[in-house]
């Protein structure tokens, strides 16, 4: 029967270059008989003390890391910064160049326009996903060859020349553009594309109801792209300023009370999505889901309105 | 007072390079891996054995230990020598050790002052 000792020999030298593995195994060996005979000696029973003795000496392969010299990290802070900041270049256009173009190239191939976007979503996230792992798989052979780089070194002319109090960042603003963008596109999106299939298995149901089209769900659009461009405009500006929370709250309650209204008064679902789930259709149910989309979009436009305001006053 | 945590931090970081200087001015008298960590500990020098096991084996590979296997005890064992390399490195480890404690000395003082 193979002992302990044997087993944390073998599994710390399994990584260890081969040629160095014999007078490794046989120090390490006697190392570790040195500390047992040192715990018996003191009064222990051998197979506790063993077991202490390579308890304390850990984990076999940091052991052998440690034997080698080599470093428990995927990227350490040599390659770090370059392989965040070449990451967050690539993953900022790329990923959404490839979607563009791989829908564009199938919206003019096909005639579902809807399958089009489909498509350019999925080719952007395999994009970013691939980007992401190439990238990091060549900075962890690099951090494991130990290569040179050679990448010039800082100066402080590098030094970004943006305001010190700058309020708005360009993450929360692109975020916040591209969820207004993706938000905007759904409205018309979901009448034809929706995943809801009608109770025949065929075609879509439309989330929304399409007797809207004549007026409100324009309308949203409309306010959306205006909010749009507000998150532009604040972004420009840096900071929130007095007409900016002015009218970021005009766009809110304009969005804002016409969904509620539209919900309290049953409108605002298409009639086909309601009787095609028989749970939606009790009118209690209806009543719930309406009491809690009104209630969590009071929530939202109120806070929204208050941390602007908020905002504002921190940098008056 | 700060938190155990960060005494125990700084603590490490300051012993870190110590025992490098330790078992090199240690081994001027030639010793085997477990003995020589029982040493350092008995001189205040209290080391973990998964760190000094590969300590040693770099130190000689970086030509400041040299190593002879012993085989008329009960066991082979392994025992390491401080280098002529080896002893200068140490030399001059031991005035960067001596200057930083002038360095801090004068410091103190001359804060306190």
């Amino acid at each position: 029967m193979t002992s302990l000792t044997d087993r944390y020999v073998a599994a710390t030298l399994r990584t260890v270059p081969a040629q160095r593995r014999e007078e490794i195994a046989a120090e390490l060996r006697g190392s570790i008989e040195d500390m047992i005979d040192g715990r018996t000696a003191a009064g222990e029973d051998s197979t506790t003390a063993e077991r202490e003795v390579l308890t304390e000496l850990g984990d076999p392969a940091q052991l052998a890391a440690r034997y080698e010299d080599r470093r428990l990290q995927l990227i350490g802070p040599t390659y770090y910064l370059a392989w965040f900041r070449l990451l967050r270049l690539l993953l900022s256009f790329v990923p959404a160049l490839v979607g563009v173009v791989v829908g564009l190239v199938q919206a003019t191939d096909g005639d579902n326009a809807g399958g089009a976007v489909g498509s350019g979503i999925a080719a952007a996230i395999q994009t970013a996903v691939q980007i992401g792992f190439w990238v990091t798989l060549v900075f962890a052979i690099l951090e494991r060859t130990n290569t040179k780089l050679d990448l010039p070194a800082w100066t402080v002319d590098q030094l970004p020349n943006d305001r010190p109090d700058r309020q708005i960042t360009l993450t929360d603003a692109a975020a916040s553009i591209g969820w207004l963008a993706i938000f905007t596109a759904y409205v018309p999106l979901q009448h034809f594309f929706s995943f809801v299939p009608a109770r025949d298995g065929e075609g879509n149901l439309p989330i929304l109801n399409p007797e809207l089209w004549s007026f409100w769900l324009p309308f949203l659009m409309v306010v959306l792209i205006a909010t749009l461009g507000l998150e532009i405009a604040k972004y420009r500006a840096g900071r929130w300023t007095r007409p900016l929370v002015v009218t970021s709250a005009v766009l809110d309650l304009a969005f804002a009370i016409p969904v509620i209204l539209l919900m309290a008064n049953d409108r605002l679902l298409s009639p086909e999505l309601v009787a095609r789930f028989d749970w939606l259709s009790q009118p209690d149910n209806l009543d719930t889901v309406a009491t809690v989309t009104i209630v969590v979009t009071i929530v939202i436009t109120l806070w929204h309105i208050a941390e602007s305001i908020i905002k504002l006053r921190r940098t008056a | 007072m700060a938190s155990d945590e960060i005494l125990r931090i700084h603590l490490q970081e300051l012993r870190r390079g110590t025992v490098v200087v330790a078992s090199l001015v240690a081994l001027r008298h030639p010793d085997y891996g477990y003995a020589l960590l029982q040493r350092l500990t008995e001189h205040g020098f209290p080391v973990d054995a998964n760190t000094l096991y590969p300590l040693l084996r770099r130190l000689e590979e970086q030509g400041l230990l040299t190593s002879e296997w012993n085989t008329e005890e009960s066991r082979p064992r392994k025992f390491y020598r401080t280098s002529a390399e080896g002893e200068s490195t140490l030399t001059r480890l031991l005035e960067d050790l001596a200057a930083v404690q002038t360095s801090m000395t004068a410091l103190i003082q001359g804060v306190e002052r």
